[in-house]
């Protein structure tokens, strides 16, 4: 229960959250829970709905096999309470929310009110009280109850419409959905930082308040220049192949390795030191060998965009060069050259690169069907003093309700 | 106006680029003093960044910079001069938190690394956000937004199955660390003000891009299975959970496209009684959610037949009406001249710019009821703020600082 010498649970040790979140709002309660809050799940008798969506655990459903409520909720402690038609349980669920710092849901507006638990009665008798809303649009509005998946929220967002393909790649394509609930992640992202803003306010005045916290803004002001494109040109970016979206069409950054990964090239000998570098590397190995010309050794020219034959060569050279390498060779070598290339993992090819695990970033966790502690990611950030710390599991459905209770009494 | 929930709060901000400013843009909208420390032979990169206002860049008209660093102040000063290192570290202890997104080693590499800061100021929360954090063998590498998308997997989810990446289409990683740093921060003061201790924090943004994948690892350490299979990424089509239909289709005009996904049997048949019940919806192929994803193409093209002649905003208000999760695929136009949404949430907002004049800006979200976030600021020119804060911050007079300018110092 302590972590590093100071025997706190994190930064926020003593802090008690209650959470009542399905798919949307899970993450939210888990960058809390992670960092030492006390954050109580309260689940309906079938459990929050994340625990119905894979993958599962060797493809076997089940409210404890979901490795989607794995992952989003480790550290947290689960409570099943029937609050919508049992009195006796919506009392529960008072008394709980009555005994805690933040109250984060992300139930459709109005329908707490409904049962008696909005905000305005939440807070009576309890003004320290912080409630977090977490909802597709926002508490008020003409799409205020409008129903929404990661897809749907992140095309109104505006976040998808920037991905996608150039039409000679793929004709006729659409803007792309990344996948992995970016869209819910996001929204979690804005939602933390509220509710931390707000205990912020109360460690000083002892104020709580009500947090409405919209995905779609959050994702609004989440296109990077899409929106200033707007407000300055009146200009829509457009989608590009494994690049951004721009003005005008841009160099391509992605190519294939001969192992069919990706590689990206973003920017190639910007200065002339590591031009030598790249070259000495490219021409080594049979390619560029041309970049001797004189022609090349002015950073301006070899730049893309310029549209100079110089920087069509260097592109060219590029492609081949990468095309005849496994995509791991040409990023370490660009990375070791100065360059900021990259290659394209997969979530789980990860895993395979030690630099994550010299940094302890990978952690094991356990559940129902798993006889030994299976990897995930672990802390988005290390802090020297306390440090993020899986304590436990995922919990189980309904796993802490009676000890949860008996703390109550 | 109301109170700003962070006023009081002082944040010495080295950040640069995207990254460090969406950190910094997060505490600042929020009320805290952010102060930007920028040289003029080192000039933050944005400044010079796309689209500009004017025939030039003046350093002071991209709108780029101006979208990321509104109610932000800005000084100039020569940190390599040894009374400008002084004038720094008099910021530091005046300062609650310093930020910096440069590559691993920089601040070192000026004597400024964290044993320094505590030393300066004992309960300092210091955030760094490198591309590969401090440690692990390969830290001296370097990463862009695109960079960190690539190697936590982001990229790869992104895409049509067998064809290239379409990654994604701009650096949601550097707005996302950014996010995770503004958390870090917010987080590192709760426990200051609750202990009297300072803090170190070390964020990779590969490793913040890495933890956006969580189930699709699980499914390889748990269940064997890779993500780098036949028919993944999906495109538009579902991952998790698995439901059809689930796409985007074209509608009327061009590059129009609705979002359009149904979870259950209950959420397909109000699909179909909101398409007026059309024959080939009752085909068998169609009658479930394993046969429609066995008989996805098809059931796509009837879909994108009745999209294609409408207007996907009716069809978003037509479709919701009936309980089906649908909206169009916005770009930034939509969002600011149709979105009806943003508007009643008065999300849209002005600000006078010295440079460029009136200013368009997004809001502060989420919305804090006692507490809201505030737009007071447009972006700062640089060094526009280094004699009030040369003398309100750190008390020089007014000789002091004409002095140190004239040194070379404040520039």
């Amino acid at each position: 229960m302590t972590s590093g010498d100071t025997g706190r649970t994190g930064p926020l040790d003593g802090v008690r959250v209650v959470e009542l979140c399905g798919d949307l709002g899970q993450l939210a309660g888990k960058l809390l829970a992670d960092m030492g809050a006390d954050v109580i799940k309260v689940e309906p008798p079938g459990g929050s709905s994340a625990r119905t969506i894979g993958p599962f655990v060797k493809d076997i459903p089940g409210p404890n096999r979901s490795l989607n409520f794995w992952y989003h909720n480790t550290n947290k402690r689960s409570i099943v309470l029937d609050f919508e038609a049992n009195e006796l349980d919506a009392g529960i669920l008072r008394n709980l929310i009555g005994g805690a710092d933040i109250f984060l849901e992300d139930t459709e507006p109005g329908t707490l009110e409904a049962i008696g638990l909005g905000h305005e009665s939440l807070r009576a008798g309890h003004p320290g009280l912080i409630h977090c809303a977490l909802t597709p649009f926002g508490q008020s509005g003409p799409w205020a109850h409008y129903q929404v998946s990661d897809l749907v929220a992140l095309a109104a967002g505006g976040p998808m419409r920037m991905n996608g393909y150039n039409e000679e790649d793929v004709a006729g394509a659409p803007p792309i959905h990344g996948q992995g609930d970016q869209a819910y992640n996001t929204a979690c992202h804005f939602a933390t930082i509220g509710m931390l803003v707000a205990l912020f306010h109360r460690d000083v005045t002892g104020e709580g308040q009500y947090i409405d916290c919209s995905m779609h803004e959050a994702l609004s002001c989440t296109t990077e220049v899409g929106m200033p494109y707007w407000f300055y040109k009146r200009v829509n970016v457009m989608r590009q192949t494994g690049r951004h979206a721009a003005a005008v069409r841009t160099e391509r950054w992605l190519y294939r390795g001969s192992d069919g990964r990706g590689v990206l090239m973003f920017g190639i000998g910007r200065d002339n030191a590591t031009w030598q570098k790249i070259k000495e590397w490219f021409q080594s190995e049979g390619f560029g060998l041309q970049f001797d010309e004189a022609r090349f050794d002015s950073a301006a020219a070899r730049q893309p965009g310029r549209g100079s034959a110089e920087a069509s060569e260097i592109v060219e050279e590029a492609r081949k060069f990468f095309e005849a390498h496994e995509a791991a060779y040409s990023y370490r070598g660009g990375q070791e050259r100065g360059q900021s290339w990259g290659v394209v993992y997969s979530p789980d090819e990860t895993l395979s690169d030690p630099h994550w695990h010299d940094r302890g970033f990978f952690v094991g966790t356990t559940g129902e069907g798993v006889e030994s502690p299976a990897l995930m990611p672990g802390a988005p950030y290390i802090f020297n003093t306390t440090a993020w710390r899986l304590r436990r599991p995922a919990p189980k459905l309904g796993e802490h309700t009676a000890e949860i209770l008996t703390e109550l009494m | 106006m109301p109170p700003l929930p962070l006023a009081g709060v002082r944040v010495c901000d080295l950040t640069w680029i995207i990254a460090g400013p969406t950190a910094t843009r997060v505490l600042a909208d929020f009320g805290a003093e952010v102060i930007r420390v920028e040289h003029e032979q080192a000039v933050d990169a944005i400044r010079l960044g796309r689209p500009i206002i004017g025939d030039a860049p003046t350093l002071n008209n991209s709108g780029f910079f101006n979208y990321f660093n509104r109610n932000k102040k800005s000084i100039l000063l020569n940190a390599r001069h040894p009374e400008g290192m002084a004038i720094l570290k008099r910021l530091v202890a005046a300062s609650d938190v310093v930020v910096e997104n440069f590559s691993n080693g920089v601040l070192e590499s000026w004597g400024l690394g964290y044993e320094e800061l505590k030393r300066i100021r004992p309960d300092i929360i210091y955030c760094s956000i490198s591309g590969f954090g401090h440690s692990g063998r390969d830290r001296e590498f370097t990463t862009w937004g695109p960079t960190a998308q690539a190697l936590s997997g982001l990229t790869f989810m992104s895409g049509l199955p067998a064809e290239l990446s379409a990654g994604w289409g701009y650096s949601y990683m550097d707005h996302t660390a950014g996010y995770y740093g503004a958390i870090a921060i917010l987080m590192a003061l709760h426990h200051r003000n609750r202990t009297g201790e300072g803090q170190c924090i070390d964020i990779s943004q590969v490793e913040a891009g890495i933890i956006l994948n969580g189930p699709a690892i699980l499914d390889f350490t748990v269940n064997g299975r890779s993500a780098r299979r036949e028919g993944m990424p999906p495109g538009n089509h579902a991952w998790q959970p698995a439901v059809a239909p689930h796409n985007t289709y074209p509608c009327r005009g061009e590059d129009r496209w609705l979002a359009l996904a149904v979870m259950n049997e209950a959420e397909w048949q109000a699909f179909v009684r909101a398409m007026d019940e059309p024959a080939w919806a009752n085909d068998e192929r169609f009658a479930t959610n394993e046969c429609r994803l066995a008989n996805q193409e098809k059931l796509d093209e009837h879909i994108a037949a009745w999209t294609s002649e409408s207007d996907e905003y009716e069809l978003m208000t037509l479709l919701q009406a009936a309980g089906v999760r649908a909206a169009p695929c916005q770009h930034a136009g939509d969002r600011f001249e149709h979105d009806p949404q943003l508007a009643a949430r008065d999300w849209w907002q002005h600000l006078p710019h010295a440079e460029i004049g009136d200013c368009e800006y997004d809001g502060v979200t989420p919305k804090l009821s006692a507490t809201p976030g505030a737009l007071r600021t447009a972006s700062p020119l640089l060094g526009e703020h280094t004699r009030e804060v040369l003398s309100g911050v750190l008390g020089m007079s007014e000789a002091e600082i004409d002095d140190a300018l004239a040194g070379g110092v404040l520039m």
